[in-house]
């Protein structure tokens, strides 16, 4: 068998701590030994083989989670295989992935790859708030990899952000890049009010300007060479991305946020 | 061995271990690309001196380029990684940062790295940005017509210099014809560069010499002017002598190209002054890869049988 099918079989309304199907899957690739696993329904603790229906003997690099929902938490935390979710996720859904690649066939909550270090996401629904930002208590988020969502993301997209390109086709919420230390954000739809709040570094690429850019400075128009290389690395995924022409580096530049002495950078596509 | 009149010399041409490296270089048109190329590539004709022999390898379109715009693929070879690195770090940053509108890119991967715009980002002065886009790192480096843009890091492999063969013509107009046609036709290779000036060497040079200070010093076996030193080696119909130095990434680009040169030079044959082919045999002194003339054209010579 090519993949492993990972079916979840309880009718829970319970929150799920995923971390632990993740832990199981990195100490041992026999599916007997995973069954056995500990796993936590709500206070309840149980083994893997109670909530989840695993095929074949033993664990395929590509896994495939079945009949998922937004209750599940940590899904393809610290993942370092290919998993594909059929379904919604809950909050911190891809959270330090570490070079494995998640594909989610719905829309997921918040947090979503918080401080993931490498590797890619998909989002065929729409993200929650805190896209690619930090987990609790970090002090830096996403430092790696590429996030791609077909719909909408929500508030503080990127906050704290560190290196890495989020993707977002649709639109973006309020607070976008705030705080952002690096990395490239970039959409194809609109975006909220208070953009690159405290933004210290790194790049929003947009294709309308905010409405509101208080704390940037207009830099001109220019055309910039990097975003041919940009483009030819965006326009790799499937998705709306491919649109844009790889030629296309006509931008608005702006940099801010100025009252942090930031270096940060707003470009707006021109033509 | 007689192609078209032309005797290829029984013997072989000895070559030796270099390090190399390729960089692409693209600007706003050619132009300006070949202005860049051209600027760094100079002065870089052999190690004696140079310390680096570098060329330009070929043209390349928008479709061939990172960033989508004319370019030029740059060879730059060494006898030690180190040097490779502080003559690509100084020609990049004098020659090619300098140039407007170029950018500048690895055109090699490879895990034996050296930097290319790692250390180049400090001329940004804290206004340079870093972009990691698809496992590069690639640094923005602001100036005064926008911005340069570089990546990090480029790819170099071992390689070989100094692959040749000797064109004996019975006039200077004749050699130098037959030496223009070789190169044309050489220059169409990928992998390979002529270092010397136009692609021909006229002061080929012997391993050693009388002097203890000089380890390289004319070749008079094959100067026409000292026939009569006894151990010469023209004959007496032959009144130029010509070289073409080849840099290959390995020894079958070298071996292609010689192939491909000689060829060019025996279909212009006997009739056009060309007298004899030979190669730059140094008895084992100068290193360790030999090409043996006669089994690189033993296909051709069968096809003009």
């Amino acid at each position: 068998m090519s993949h492993t099918t990972v079916t979840y079989n309880s009718s829970s309304r319970a929150r799920l701590d995923m971390r632990l199907l993740s832990q199981a899957f990195d100490q041992s690739p026999s599916i007997a030994k995973i069954k056995k696993a500990p796993f936590l329904l709500g206070n309840k603790k149980v083994q893997i083989g109670d909530v989840f229906k695993i095929s074949g003997q033993k664990l395929a690099k590509d896994i495939v989670l079945e009949n998922a929902n937004n209750k599940m938490d940590y899904v393809g935390h610290n993942l370092t295989y290919n998993l594909t979710v059929e379904g919604d996720c809950g909050h911190y859904a891809g959270a330090q992935l570490a070079g494995g690649k998640l594909v989610i066939n719905g829309s997921s909550l918040d947090y979503i790859g918080a401080n993931m270090k490498k590797g890619f996401i998909e989002i065929k629904g729409d993200a929650g708030d805190y896209l690619g930002s930090a987990m609790t208590g970090e002090k830096k988020g996403m430092s790696g990899g590429t996030v791609l969502v077909h719909g909408d993301s929500g508030n503080f997209t990127g906050d704290l952000m560190r290196r890495g390109i989020v993707m977002v086709a649709g639109n973006i919420g309020d607070y976008c890049a705030s705080r952002m230390i690096a990395g490239t954000i970039t959409n194809l739809g609109s975006i909220g009010k208070d953009v690159g709040r405290n933004m210290r570094r790194g790049t929003l690429l947009l294709p309308h300007k905010p409405q509101d850019v208080t704390g940037f400075r207009d830099c001109g128009r220019h055309n910039l060479g990097y975003l041919t290389l940009l483009l030819h690395e965006l326009r790799r995924f499937e998705s709306a991305f491919q649109s844009l022409h790889p030629m296309r580096r006509r931008v608005q530049r702006y940099q801010g946020d100025i009252s942090v002495d930031g270096q940060g950078e707003m470009l707006i596509w021109i033509g | 061995m007689i192609i078209n009149g032309v005797v290829i010399d029984d013997t072989f041409a000895e070559a030796f271990s270099m390090r190399a490296t390729r960089v692409i270089i693209t600007a706003i048109n050619y132009k300006w690309a070949r202005h860049a190329a051209e600027t760094m590539t100079g002065f870089a004709t052999s190690v004696i001196a140079c310390k680096v022999e570098a060329g330009i390898e070929r043209l390349l379109n928008n479709n061939e380029t990172p960033d989508g715009r004319p370019g030029v693929s740059v060879l730059l070879f060494t006898t030690d990684s180190k040097t490779l690195e502080e003559q690509l770090q100084n020609r990049i940053g004098q020659c090619v940062l300098t140039c407007p509108t170029t950018a500048v890119f690895a055109g090699m991967y490879s895990d034996q790295k050296i930097p290319l715009g790692k250390n180049l980002r400090y001329f940004g002065d804290g206004f340079q940005i870093s972009k990691m886009i698809g496992g590069k790192r690639y640094w923005r480096i602001p100036v005064m017509d926008g911005e340069f843009v570089c990546e990090e890091m480029t790819g170099y492999s071992s390689a070989i210099g100094g692959g040749n063969f000797l064109v004996m013509a019975r006039s200077i107009s004749q050699a130098l014809l037959a030496c223009e046609a070789a190169i044309d036709s050489m220059s169409t290779l990928p992998n390979i560069i002529l270092p010397f000036p136009g692609g021909g060497v006229r002061s080929g040079s012997k391993v050693g010499s009388k002097y203890k200070f000089l380890n390289a010093s004319t070749n008079h076996l094959f100067c026409p002017t000292l026939k009569s030193q006894k151990d010469n080696l023209l004959g007496k119909n032959i009144e130029a002598v010509m070289e073409i130095v080849i840099d290959g990434l390995t020894k079958e680009d070298i071996a292609n190209a010689m192939r491909l040169g000689i060829e060019a030079i025996c279909d212009l044959g006997k009739s056009q002054g060309i007298e004899k082919i030979t190669g730059g045999n140094y008895g084992g002194k100068l290193g360790p890869h030999h090409f043996h003339l006669r089994d690189i054209m033993n296909e051709s010579y069968n096809r003009y049988l």
